[in-house]
């Protein structure tokens, strides 16, 4: 059977489903930062499939950005989650929660 | 001296000394008493001028002191004979109870204040007598009042004096909101509120209610009923401050003010007043005789003979009326520096049963008080004969056209029964007997300052009249002339001259009841109140003079306070409470919804931002 | 000459301004500098203020009525038409010189106070005096609203600092609540400055203003009215919108109880008679039954409620919220009388209120309390401070010879023309405060001495009042007294500005002739004789 663009798009649905799940549910910080990862690559994964089947390089290149974008993104986030344990000893979601009422 | 200059001069010394006093002489004693007794003869000197030279026409001057608009006040003097016989009364009264305090006070540490006090109402009682229009009369009717409290307060470590100067100031008050009403209707009703341009105006035709609402100024002024409890607690102040303010003059003010405005008294506001002043006349003279405390007698006995010159005025007489303060002046004056001269001689002591058998102690003073009693109680010849018995004349001459009249001559003759009742007390039981108690027994003579304007008053307690009837006259001749109009016009009347003998006949009657009945009753030199003894509820209900203040006291303590604080307390909660805080609390309220939002929970933030995609797609999508 | 009155003006208002800013510049300055920069920033307005009522009669006042006028362009003249509009009319005059007099009080008294951190104190204190005589030297109706909250936010630092027992509590509320009022009356000015038209160059020049808004209609005039009405009432304590002051006088420090109570809040007063009746006659009579009742309030129920006080402070707070009752009749009336014994009032009550709150720290800190149940025969130890207070009380409850008097009596003639059902309950409040006015006297100064004072006594001996507490409370006695007696003093010039003013009502009565023609005096003769 021949690989048409609703196999990537229903791939990519599903990646982003995983990680939008990951991101409502789980409650370790590190785990829901690699939930985000799994939304933006998934994202990435259905630019591609566009720009392969509409035969343009737009999607190609926007999914350059969005990788940069998401590289620097996990630095500064990766940092504030160090920084954060080391004042907390803690990445459970549920007991950084200073911000409340 | 020019007319004008004169009597500004007579206003304005007074107020010089005041303000010296006030500034400079504060500690010093003797030299503020100074001051006070040069001034006061400085505006005796002046006034005999102004009386001597005056040709008898009346005149009027004035200056505008504020104008806002079409609305003017002015400053001005009117005089006429009325002015002219209030000034001769206040300025020599006033002169010889200012000699008189100088001795009497000669042992007050504060007597700076006390002059000072003394000025100051000569200049607020002048500015009484000299003005020319309602609101001027105002003006010093509350300076009147602020010098009474003043004086009366002078004991101000003694907490009933100050609760005195406190009842007597607010008391007036409320007679004077009825004034100022009724100098406001005035002022729209007639456009002015000047003396002569509303005379021009008016024939005793102005309103009855307006009549009433000026009236409510004398009611309080003059203590008549229901504003009279302040007088008595008066007795509070130094004795020759009760002479001076609380029986010659400030209580007389109120008589001269319905003298001056007579032709704005409708005929129904002079029935008002004459029966409610009948009232008084008979009701206070026989409290007089349910008090053992001599001032407080004595302040029941100006009580009873306000009442009669405002009976005269109620029965239209206006002449009358200012013939009887003239002539009251002079012998209460007397029996107030008597009853002064033996308080100090007794060191203080007050109660007339803890005295007796001053006369031979005291034989000046004896001498004058009896002369004065016997004015009062309307002796023939005496001066107190010709102004209350004409009075009762006059009702007896009105009472032949219309009968209800004859009532008012009755209860008025009763009130002369009651003076010589309360009179005789006082006398015998004073003066002669035996002394009943250690102050009595070392009582000797007063001083000079004491005794000469003793001798001087009680003279004009005697002879200030005759010149009704003989041609000698104490009193110069422009201060007589209104007041021998008014005389000649009832005695001179057919009715009166008919029945002279018969009225003659009772007055004197009634007098020697009186004085004979007193000293069987109670005998000279008693050393208790038989009345108290025997009738023990009567003398009760007079004692209490019908409960008039226990009731008042209980409406301040009972009604008025607790209403203050019923108020106090619907605004603290209320207004405070409610309005501001609940205000605040429904602020508070709305925090707490919208706090609630705040989880501090990532996965929370993350479904409300999934809510707010799926509203912002709905509107996207045109579903909303 | 006239130049220089209108740059004396200006420097009235700036010189306290300058001064508050010079402390700051020299926070180490010794203390006796600071003193005297201070002392120089406290009499300079009110020795100006003085020599400028001297002049006013023989100024002269340009259009739109105002003396000494001056106008400075900051810069917002062409795209909001704000300029600073310096000048004085016949109704900002008196209220300049209160501002000035009461200052200079208020300033003589904090110099002596002995309070901490006291340089910053007298900063607050100037910035405050200079943001009055801002106010009522304001043309221009931006500037009159900026100098008024010039002088309004030090008030709430210097409760909240120096203030008295409760102090946070009331410095909170009193913000809060002022600040909403401020707000309304905001809105309301800019809503008058919509309905002139701004394109029309009128802007916020009050003069300009005049000339345009006489044909707004009804409605929007009573809708703009209400605005201001609420807007100002709540800063002048109209009831029920009073509940700030008492409480807020009782905690402030003295100096920023004399100035607010004395003269800041105659700004909503002030506000009604110069900017909005003039600008909304009709918008007055439309609201005219409402301020009626509640000015009635002021004086009756309010008055009940002062009775009510057993703390000296309270009692004088309400007393001050309860005359502003006798103001807002005045104003409804909207005739010259009216208006003129408004304004005479809020001088003479500046004065009076200003005086009182001088005293009761007097009295304070001879006793160590303000309970007036526990006070008591202070009379004997300190005679004269009782003669001052006594002749404080007798200024604030209308004695005449005080300037309190002519101010209440005119407002109750020109009541009685217009609504004459209503002077009957105003002339009681008369009586209501002469009660609690004696009682208080009492209380304090009369009978014998209490215990607690006794024990007072005991530690620290009670003295007499002293000469730096004399100045400031003869300062206003001596205007008191001065006003009192020579009303017209003040009401010369505002007599002048309001007849000019053709908004307000002039009644007239007609006068009959005179009639000293007759020689023989009626007063002679007795009417009642029968001619049987």
């Amino acid at each position: 059977m021949s690989i048409t663009l609703n196999e990537f798009l229903f791939v990519s649905g599903l990646l982003f489903t995983i990680g939008f799940l990951g991101v409502l549910l789980r409650r370790n910080t590190l785990i829901i930062y690699m939930g985000l990862e799994l939304m933006l690559n998934a994202v990435n994964l259905a630019l591609v499939g566009f720009s392969r089947f509409n035969q343009t390089m737009d999607g190609n290149i926007f999914v350059f950005f969005i990788i940069t974008v998401a590289a620097a993104e996990v630095a500064v986030g990766l940092a504030i989650i160090v920084a954060l344990y080391r004042k907390r000893q803690t990445v459970m979601v549920d007991e950084l929660n200073a911000l409340s009422h | 001296m020019e007319l004008e200059t004169l009597l500004t001069a007579i206003l304005l010394v007074p107020l010089g000394s005041a303000a010296m006093i006030a500034l400079f002489l504060r500690r010093g004693g003797y030299a503020a008493a100074a001051v006070s007794v040069v001034a006061a003869a400085v505006i005796l000197g002046l006034s005999l001028t102004f009386l001597l030279t005056w040709n008898g026409v009346t005149q009027e001057v004035s200056t505008v002191w504020l104008t806002l608009g079409s609305y003017e006040v002015t400053m001005g003097f009117l005089v006429n004979y009325q002015t002219a016989t209030m000034l001769f009364i206040v300025a020599f009264v006033g002169f010889w109870i200012h000699v008189f305090s100088v001795g009497y006070m000669n042992e007050d540490e504060s007597k700076g204040r006390f002059f000072g006090g003394l000025s100051i109402f000569m200049f607020s009682m002048l500015g009484i007598v000299l003005a020319n229009n309602l609101i001027m009369i105002f003006v010093f009717w509350e300076l009147v009042g602020f010098s009474s409290y003043m004086l009366i307060a002078h004991y101000w470590d003694k907490d009933y004096a100050a609760a005195a100067s406190k009842k007597a100031f607010i008391v007036n008050r409320v007679g004077d909101f009825g004034f100022i009403l009724g100098i406001v209707w005035t002022y729209w009703q007639y456009g002015t509120t000047n003396l002569v341009l509303l005379d021009a105006q008016l024939n005793n035709d102005a309103s009855t209610v307006l009549g009433l609402l000026l009236a409510c100024g004398f009611i309080g002024k003059s203590a008549q009923f229901p504003l009279h409890v302040w007088l008595t607690d008066a007795m509070a102040g130094p004795t020759p401050v009760s002479a001076l303010i609380h029986a010659a003059t400030m209580v007389a003010a109120g008589v001269y003010f319905m003298a001056r405005i007579f032709f704005m008294l409708s005929p129904e506001t002079q029935e008002v007043i004459l029966w409610l002043c009948a009232a008084m006349t008979l009701f206070a003279g026989l409290c007089a005789l349910g008090q053992t405390d001599i001032k407080k007698t004595l302040a029941y006995s100006t009580l009873s003979h306000l009442g009669f010159m405002g009976a005269a005025i109620g029965l239209g007489f206006p002449s009358l009326a200012l013939l009887h303060m003239a002539m009251h002046a002079f012998f209460k004056a007397t029996l107030f520096l008597c009853s002064g001269s033996v308080i100090h001689a007794c060191h203080h002591e007050q109660d007339m049963f803890k005295m007796g058998g001053l006369w031979r102690k005291m034989p000046i003073t004896t001498l004058t008080c009896i002369l004065a009693a016997l004015s009062i109680m309307a002796v023939p010849y005496f001066a107190g004969f010709y102004s209350k018995d004409t009075i009762l004349s006059g009702a007896w001459l009105l009472a032949h056209t219309d009968g209800r009249y004859y009532v008012i001559y009755a209860i008025l003759l009763l009130a002369a029964l009651s003076t010589a009742l309360y009179t005789g007390r006082m006398v015998w039981v004073v003066f002669f007997g035996q002394s009943n108690s250690d102050n009595a027994a070392h009582a000797k003579e007063s001083n000079l300052f004491m005794t000469v304007p003793l001798l001087v008053l009680a003279a004009f307690s005697v002879g200030a009249a005759w010149f009704l009837e003989f041609d000698v006259s104490l009193l110069p001749e422009t201060v007589t002339v209104a007041l021998k109009h008014g005389y000649a016009t009832i005695t001179q009347a057919d009715v009166v001259h008919h029945s002279h003998y018969l009225l003659l006949g009772l007055s004197v009657g009634v007098m020697i009841v009186g004085v004979l009945a007193t000293f069987f009753f109670y005998g000279p030199g008693a050393s208790e109140d038989k009345l108290q003894r025997r009738y023990g509820l009567v003398y009760k209900i007079l004692h209490k003079h019908g409960w008039f203040d226990d009731v008042y006291d209980a409406y301040v303590v009972k009604v008025q306070q607790r209403v203050a604080d019923f108020f106090g307390f619907l605004d603290l909660i209320l207004i405070s409470g409610f309005m501001v805080r609940g205000t605040a609390g429904l602020a508070g309220l709305l925090s707490l919804v919208t706090r609630s939002f705040h989880v501090g929970s990532i996965h929370g933030y993350v479904y409300w931002f999934l809510a707010g995609v799926v509203i912002f797609g709905a509107f996207a999508f045109h579903l909303i | 000459m006239t130049d220089l009155n209108t740059i004396l003006l200006q420097l009235a208002v700036f010189i306290p301004l300058i001064c508050g800013v010079l402390l700051f510049l020299g926070k180490r300055l010794e203390m006796n500098v600071a003193k005297s920069i201070a002392l120089s920033g406290f009499l300079s307005p009110a020795v100006i203020a003085l020599w400028l009522w001297s002049e006013f009669g023989a100024a002269d006042k340009g259009a739109g009525g105002y003396a000494f006028a001056s106008s400075l362009d900051t810069g917002l003249q062409d795209a909001f038409g704000i300029a600073l509009h310096l000048g004085l009319n016949g109704i900002a005059l008196p209220m300049f010189v209160l501002a000035g007099i009461v200052g200079a009080a208020a300033g003589l008294h904090a110099l002596q106070s002995r309070a901490e951190r006291l340089v910053t104190y007298l900063q607050l204190l100037l910035f405050m005096l200079g943001g009055l005589m801002g106010v009522f030297a304001s043309v221009d109706i931006f500037f009159f609203y900026f100098f008024h909250e010039l002088a309004l936010i030090p008030t709430f630092i210097m409760i909240g600092i120096w203030g008295g027992q409760g102090r946070r509590v009331a410095a909170m509320e009193l913000t809060i609540y002022l600040t909403l009022g401020a707000m309304l009356s905001l809105i309301g000015l800019i809503a008058l400055y919509a309905a002139g038209g701004w394109a029309a160059g009128a802007g916020f020049n009050l003069i300009e203003l005049k000339k345009q808004l006489v044909a707004v209609d009804a409605n929007t005039q009573a809708q703009i009215f209400g605005l201001l009405l609420i807007g100002f009432g709540i800063l002048v304590s109209l009831f029920p919108f009073h509940s700030w002051a008492p409480r807020g006088y009782a905690a402030a420090p003295t100096s920023a109880a004399m100035l607010h109570a004395g003269v800041l809040k105659k700004f909503g007063l002030y506000g009604l008679i110069q900017i909005a009746a003039p600008l909304l006659p009709k918008g007055v009579e439309a609201w005219s039954s409402l301020i009626i009742w509640l000015a009635l309030g002021n004086l009756v129920l309010l008055g009940l409620v002062t009775m009510a006080q057993r703390d000296l402070k309270q009692l004088i707070g309400y007393s001050s919220v309860m005359h502003m009752g006798y103001c807002f009749l005045g104003i409804v009336t909207m005739s010259v009388i009216g208006i003129g014994g408004a304004v005479l009032l809020m001088f003479a009550h500046g004065l009076s209120v200003a005086l009182m709150f001088m005293l009761a720290t007097s009295v304070y800190n001879r006793t160590r309390t303000y309970d007036l149940t526990a006070m008591g025969g202070l009379g004997k130890k300190a005679p004269v401070l009782a003669a001052i207070f006594v002749a404080g009380t007798m200024a604030s409850i209308g004695l005449p010879g005080f300037a309190n008097f002519w101010g209440e009596f005119t407002i109750f003639v020109a009541l009685w023309e217009q609504h004459s059902w209503a002077v009957a309950p105003a002339v009681a409040a008369v009586v209501i405060s002469a009660i609690y006015g004696l009682r208080a006297v009492a209380q304090i100064f009369y009978g014998p001495p209490t215990q607690a004072l006794s024990a007072v006594d005991e530690t620290s001996p009670i003295t007499d009042i002293t000469f730096s507490e004399k100045l400031p409370a003869a300062i206003l006695l001596v205007a008191l007294l001065a006003v009192g007696i020579w009303p017209k003093s003040v009401t010369e010039p505002l007599n002048h500005e309001l007849v000019n003013q053709v908004v307000f009502k002039n009644p007239v009565v007609e006068k009959p002739a005179d009639a000293l023609a007759q020689t023989e005096p009626s007063n002679v003769s007795d009417p009642r004789i029968p001619s049987s």
